[in-house]
């Protein structure tokens, strides 16, 4: 497969390459008295593949979907590419960004769900094309012709055509993975994108997002394939009720936990 | 029973020239009004849905009036009632040089208004049974609300709308036939004038109900051809429809021989 992402390495509008791209600085949110998230704090340097685990209920999926803040944050601070994430600083405190400029702010961060979410009223194709033509207000022309592209290298060519319910979960997860990457994205936040397939599916959709992870493009993933993780993360972190309990490389979280509670958490799911 | 047959079979067959501008009007008073009352109901429905409690009170309080008042009440209100405390009153108009009754415009503004308000709850559920994740999906793509309505929320809550949209439809026509109250000459009210005066009342209320049924049954075929093609659309294997189903089993080559051959 060729380089998926061919935009993503030389991103334009960077501070300084040697900036993290994300850039997570004490996030806390509560719900209900309770604490979600818990003071979490971690970076995402360019071209780094960052994988989130650890028990259900942990906050990943939570902390993940704050990073495009389709869930907002009470403190802490996140920077994406140098920008603020969801809020503007005022003399009066934090103000929430607009739906316009949230939307805006959206546009460099490409996102895959864990029930793949795809435009049901449109093919295959369509929805990879729809957001460049309609939203981004890109040429038709091209943005179709790129939008084939990408719903080739995904290895669904002859199923472009395709209506979404009459594609097996897996292709339409790499339909959505395709649709994400037609906005060009500097950073692509996968949420547990292989949890809702069937067994004999998963390694599709792992193939496609190894392949993207070989061409650089930065990522952070929330799973449970510890396999996979250990594969092809630079970097593993740990969460336990809200907070980010353990960090390291594979090597080192896999085999040398530090932390118990990840000792028996990898225990489990092992 | 004394049963008319030839008055029968001429006033269904051969109805008079004003019988059938009364046909003629129910049809374009019931197509109007719904395609108002579908507009109307869209703006009441995203009032509903509003970020501001003024638009989403006013939402409110007009589909609970609407919906809890008797639309022959509403029509006399608007007609009768506005124009005898003086305060509106529906005059004839001349456009696209047809002479328009004001009673016709009454009668399309109290439909349009009375069919708004059941449309605007149709709409409402048909938005909110499109899945969250959809607009979700719209937000990371970095859609704004207001574009996620467009591509993709309403879209999809059409299919799911369009049923029910056709029911409204089938009663509005239906219930034009109350428009006789404030003098509209659609074809109920004509056939009472025949009736009145022909004394043949069984007779040509027969042929009336006879009309009614034929333009719901019509408008039955419209509406499954409609269901259709939106499934087409959204990739649902389409089961064509009775006739075609009717005629390619009389067509087609018995199923042996078509073994045989391929």
């Amino acid at each position: 497969m060729t380089n998926l992402n061919e935009h993503s390495a030389s991103s334009e509008a960077a501070p300084s390459s040697t900036d993290p791209l994300v850039r997570v600085s004490h996030v806390s949110r509560s719900l209900g008295g309770q604490k979600i998230l818990d003071d979490c704090s971690f970076d995402v340097r360019r071209g780094e593949v960052v994988v989130l685990v650890g028990p259900s209920g942990a906050g990943k999926t939570t902390l993940l979907r704050t990073i495009n803040h389709l869930e907002s944050h009470d403190e802490g601070e996140i920077y994406v590419a140098g920008d603020r994430v969801g809020y503007r600083q005022t003399s009066r405190g934090r103000v929430e960004l607009s739906a316009r400029e949230l939307a805006r702010q959206r546009r460099h961060t490409g996102f895959v769900f864990q029930h793949f979410n795809l435009f049901p009223h449109m093919t295959a194709v369509q929805n990879v094309w729809h957001t460049p033509v309609h939203i981004l207000r890109e040429n038709k022309v091209e943005a179709k012709d790129r939008a084939r592209a990408l719903i080739d290298r995904v290895g669904l060519g002859p199923k472009a055509d395709a209506h979404p319910r009459n594609l097996s979960g897996g292709q339409q997860q790499r339909v959505a993975i395709a649709r994400a990457l037609a906005m060009r994205p500097k950073l692509m936040l996968f949420d547990e994108p292989t949890s809702a397939l069937d067994p004999e599916m998963v390694g599709e959709v792992l193939a496609v997002m190894k392949d993207l992870a070989s061409s650089h493009m930065t990522m952070v993933i929330v799973t449970h394939e510890m396999g996979f993780a250990r594969e092809v993360a630079d970097r593993v972190i740990v969460m336990d009720q809200g907070r980010i309990i353990e960090e390291g490389s594979p090597d080192a979280v896999f085999t040398a936990p530090r932390n118990e509670r990840t000792a028996s958490f990898l225990a489990q799911v092992r | 029973m004394k049963f008319d047959w030839s008055f029968f079979w001429q006033s269904l067959f051969t109805p008079s020239p004003a019988f059938l501008a009364g046909f003629a009007l129910t049809i374009v008073i019931s197509i109007i009004a719904m395609v108002l009352a579908i507009l109307v109901g869209l703006l009441v429905a995203l009032a509903a849905r509003s970020r501001w409690l003024v638009l989403r009170a006013g939402a409110g309080i007009y589909i609970w009036v609407v919906r809890g008042t008797p639309v022959l009440v509403q029509l006399v209100i608007i007609y009768l009632g506005l124009a005898a405390a003086g305060v509106f009153r529906f005059e004839d108009q001349y456009w696209f040089g047809f002479l328009i009754r004001g009673a016709v415009i009454a009668a399309i503004v109290g439909l349009t208004i009375h069919e708004s308000a059941y449309i605007s709850e149709i709409i409402r559920s048909g938005l909110e049974a499109v899945d969250r994740g959809q607009s979700e999906a719209a937000a990371a793509l970095s859609m704004t609300p207001a574009q996620a309505m467009r591509w993709i929320i309403l879209p999809q809550a059409l299919r799911t709308m369009v049923p029910p949209f056709g029911n409204e439809f089938n009663s509005l026509m239906k219930t034009t036939s109350i428009l006789s109250i404030i003098g509209v000459s659609e074809m109920f009210l004509v056939a009472q004038s025949i009736s009145s005066v022909t004394f043949k009342t069984f007779e040509i209320f027969i042929v009336v109900a006879l009309y009614y049924l034929a333009l719901t049954t019509v408008w039955t075929v419209i509406q499954a051809s409609i269901e259709r093609s939106l499934n087409r659309r959204i990739g649902i294997p389409v089961r064509s429809s009775m006739g075609a189903r009717l005629w390619s089993t009389l067509t087609s080559v018995p199923f042996r021989e078509r073994k045989a051959t391929a």
